[in-house]
């Protein structure tokens, strides 16, 4: 199944299979996506949300399928991707203040040695701003509630001017308040032509988050404008039937 | 006792060129392992480096059996002592179910037993605390040499590039996504650290470089939310450290090499005490806004940003 959402896609990710130790985690996935969409993926546990995402990132090699970013494969696309992590796996103590931290996102355009230029610094004030960060510049990361710490990673991935976003799971874990600050800046991302693709386990808001979906069940379920996808008939088939996984079931971890 | 007698008594180890030579040794070890103490502290690896000190000993045994102890021979036999450890540990852990911390502790346990069992046929005479302390006073100018060696070796390599190194000590996965080769650096940092330990034997021990690589780390980290600031700070602490611990062990006469731990355990004590940010008793007497954190957290509002827990 092919799904085409725009002529002019950013993302094309054609016939996609990933495995964890030879069993498939994701199957022959292909779709692709254009600049300014909010992308949910959404599915039940196992269904390869984060599989996918990791490969996009590069973290994870396809077994089948190939995945173009602004018509690059990619090692040579890396500069234009941001995978922001779960927040399990960050050392929040790490020595870093929010500067320190968007600061970060310019290290590839000003390279190994050379200090900062006029426009690094301009690209890391400006992130800071946009996000509402600029007087939590001199903070600890540990120091911030979880909805600026999503931000301060999110000002990073705009100070590296990157065009694809990844998020997994970005939601988990935030208060209502953090929850719809965090939606806010996503809509700002979007409304400035980047592409953001964000796992997601609650299907309740899900219209109101993102304007288009992707629904997984290790196999391509639906995908295309948030309601018609998370239709009840697309959500039968993929949470009333068992995800395939190879010959047995195992944790996708 | 009176001034000049006082001025005698500071000035009178300088004037000694084993001594010298002692002091010199102690400034370059303590600077260079203070800095890699950092990336040892933050990739949490000193239990590990722990480990790997222990295991250079069958190197050093098979070294000092095959060429005796020339400096060179010891360098490369324990080099590929603690590499086979550090390597055959991820080995081990990627392919049984046994964990890597498991793994690689069982594996140093072997290499120090093998390691005292080959020192027997060894030609010299190897001592044990000669092994874990060294013998700072006998340094001579190939140990200096040496010790210069790893420094610019160090130094070389991890300040051009600090900015993916942080990056792949901050977030391996995202620094791997954004194409820096994660592998390369994690093997060339704990090469440079086996490099330190293996350095520094003849003049410090593997004990006491091992205080240098941690002791002076931990102490920064307590102090400092800035990366930099700690790399250089923890450097400097340990230079200052070690430097400081010689000296009063040459005034009060007592063993120098335990005299310099104590000295890098005072910093951390106070550090861990009095540090005006994570310090223990600091953040103990300054109490908690509990009204202002627990109204953050049943509000869940974000727009009171400025009346967040008063931290700064």
């Amino acid at each position: 199944m092919r799904t085409e959402l725009h002529h002019d896609p950013l993302l094309v990710v054609e016939d996609l299979t990933v495995s964890y130790n030879r069993v498939p985690a994701i199957h022959h996935l292909s779709f692709s996506l254009g600049r300014g969409h909010c992308t949910g993926i959404f599915g039940p546990n196992g269904a390869g949300k984060s599989t996918l995402l990791k490969s996009i990132a590069g973290l994870m090699r396809p077994e089948t399928g190939r995945i173009m970013i602004g018509s690059r494969e990619l090692p040579k696309a890396a500069p234009l991707i941001a995978y922001l992590p779960q927040r399990e796996s960050v050392d929040w103590d790490f020595p870093v203040t929010v500067r320190g931290l968007v600061e970060m996102g310019r290290y590839h355009h000003a390279g190994l040695m050379r200090a900062f230029s006029k426009k690094d610094d301009e690209a890391v004030d400006g992130a800071l701003e946009l996000f509402g960060l600029t007087e939590l510049a001199c903070r600890q990361i540990k120091e911030l509630s979880g909805g600026q710490q999503q931000r301060s990673f999110l000002a990073r991935a705009w100070a590296q001017e990157a065009d694809l976003y990844l998020l997994d799971e970005p939601f988990a874990g935030l208060d209502r308040g953090s929850s719809s600050n965090l939606a806010a800046a996503l809509r700002t991302l979007a409304g400035r032509g980047k592409l953001l693709l964000v796992s997601h386990h609650a299907l309740s808001e899900a219209v109101d988050l993102f304007d288009t979906a992707i629904l997984l069940n290790g196999e391509m379920v639906a995908c295309g404008p948030t309601a018609e996808t998370l239709s009840p008939r697309n959500l039968e088939c993929a949470y009333g039937t068992a995800v395939y996984s190879g010959h047995h079931h195992h944790d996708h971890r | 006792m009176s001034i000049p007698g006082l001025l005698h008594s500071i000035t009178e180890p300088f004037s000694y060129a084993f001594m010298q030579r002692a002091l010199l040794s102690c400034a370059l070890i303590g600077f260079t392992n203070g800095f890699l103490g950092t990336f040892v502290i933050l990739r949490r690896q000193a239990l590990l480096t722990d480990a790997l000190s222990h295991s250079l000993l069958p190197g050093l045994a098979v070294a000092a059996i095959l060429v005796g102890l020339s400096p060179g021979g010891l360098l490369l036999g324990g080099l590929l002592a603690a590499l086979l450890v550090a390597l055959g540990g991820q080995l081990i852990a990627r392919n049984s179910r046994l964990k890597d911390e498991t793994a690689v502790a069982a594996l140093y346990i072997i290499a120090f037993a093998l390691g005292i069992l080959l020192l027997r046929y060894a030609r010299v005479k190897v001592d044990l605390v000669h092994f874990l302390f060294g013998n700072i006073l006998g340094v001579g100018n190939g140990d200096l040499l040496i010790s210069y060696g790893a420094a610019v070796l160090t130094f070389g390599i991890l300040v051009p590039f600090q900015r993916p190194v942080l990056l792949t000590l901050f977030d391996t996965s995202v620094a791997r996504a954004s194409g820096i080769r994660t592998g390369w650096i994690e093997a060339g940092l704990l090469a440079l650290i086996v490099l330190a330990l293996v350095a520094s034997l003849q003049a410090v021990g593997v004990l006491l470089s091992l205080g240098l690589l941690i002791l002076p780390a931990a102490t920064a980290y307590l102090m400092t939310d800035s990366f930099s600031r700690m790399l250089w700070g923890s450097a400097v602490l340990g230079m200052a450290g070690a430097v400081a611990g010689l000296l009063l062990s040459f005034l009060a006469n007592i063993p120098s090499g335990p005299c310099i731990v104590l000295v890098l355990a005072l910093f951390l004590a106070v550090s861990y005490l009095l540090s005006p940010r994570h310090g223990v008793l600091v953040r103990f007497f300054r109490g908690r806004h509990l009204h202002e954190e627990s109204l953050r957290r049943w509000t869940g509002h974000e727009g009171h940003d400025h009346d967040l827990p008063g931290r700064s």
